[in-house]
């Protein structure tokens, strides 16, 4: 809002008045929004931390165990293993609520499989197969995991900048302008004021000569 | 919900393994980017494994667009600095490199 478009009138101060006032009180409630949230967000920091490096260590185990299945096995006897598993592990996704930012909650099906239930034959198969599908069993649960966390983190870091870029707007723009031309007008009404004054003296002044 | 899978067939292989059916192929160029738009349509994967050669294989835009997905999430592992993009978001969003 522009100064030259503020009309320097009794009501528009009073309304400007009442719009300051809010835009306070809003500020402050989205000050301690913000707060809140980069909290909540400290909180799951550590915990994305710790399961990001979980994921990556698991991930290098089951790549090492798959090379050796490689080896030990054969590719093709891998593949056609692989290919005969049939139990899917599957996954619900429940929502949270977090400070008015709606997280994902995921939970999954069994992953891990007993040595039967995975559907490859035993006899053909030596142990490192075994180990090899349950690293990866393993792998895929902290992948969850982590699917779970990180997801959250990104709603909550975009739920955080929005609030930020609010807040600050509302700062370092709306209530500075809002300000402004509350003393603009208030200077203009004092002016007219005193010139009034002045006309009435100087008219007084004519009658009495 | 399911779990989705794109990278190379030794990457997928072990996945399959641990019983995941949803597997794409990822050999080029071509075939990733498919597979990656065949995996955001679908309604029933919930979170999709993203071998992160291949995610850096794929043209910034649609990058950019796995990095923000929430629905499925997009998980990528096989890098050392698996968390570069929550870095980045990290940094712009609080203002301080939190992350490690």
């Amino acid at each position: 809002m522009a100064l030259r478009d503020v009309k320097p009138t009794r009501s528009e101060l009073i309304n400007l008045k009442r719009k300051i006032k809010l835009s306070e009180r809003g500020y402050n409630i989205l000050k301690m929004k913000r707060d809140g949230l980069i909290l909540e967000f400290f909180k799951v920091l550590d915990e994305a931390r710790t399961t990001r490096g979980a994921l990556e260590e698991k991930y290098g185990k089951a790549v090492g165990m798959i090379a050796l299945s490689n080896t030990i096995e054969g590719t093709l006897a891998l593949k056609s293993a692989a290919l005969s598993v049939k139990e899917i592990p599957t996954i619900q996704l429940k929502s949270k609520n977090i400070m008015g930012v709606v997280v994902p909650e995921i939970s999954s099906s069994k992953v891990k499989k007993g040595l039967l239930e995975r559907g490859y034959g035993l006899l053909g198969t030596t142990s490192v197969m075994d180990e090899t599908a349950t690293s990866y069993e393993d792998l895929v649960e902290a992948i969850i995991r982590s699917a779970e966390i990180e997801t959250t983190m990104k709603k909550l870091l975009d739920e955080i900048e929005s609030t930020k870029r609010r807040v600050n707007a509302l700062e370092f723009k709306v209530i500075p302008e809002l300000t402004e031309a509350r003393d603009f007008i208030k200077m203009r009404l004092d002016e007219m004021e005193r010139e009034e004054l002045f006309r009435l003296k100087k008219i007084k002044a004519r009658t009495k000569g | 919900m399911e779990i989705a899978v794109i990278g190379g067939s030794e990457f997928v292989v072990g996945f399959r393994l641990a019983g995941i059916r949803k597997i794409y192929d990822a050999e080029d160029e071509e075939k990733l980017k498919r597979s990656v738009s065949t995996v955001m349509e679908d309604p029933d994967v919930g979170i999709l494994v993203i071998y992160a050669k291949d995610m850096e294989r794929l043209p910034a835009r649609l990058r950019s667009t796995l990095e923000n997905s929430i629905r499925p999430t997009v998980i990528t592992i096989g890098a050392e600095e698996g968390g570069l993009s929550m870095r980045d978001r990290i940094k712009r969003s609080v203002g301080v490199d939190l992350w490690k």
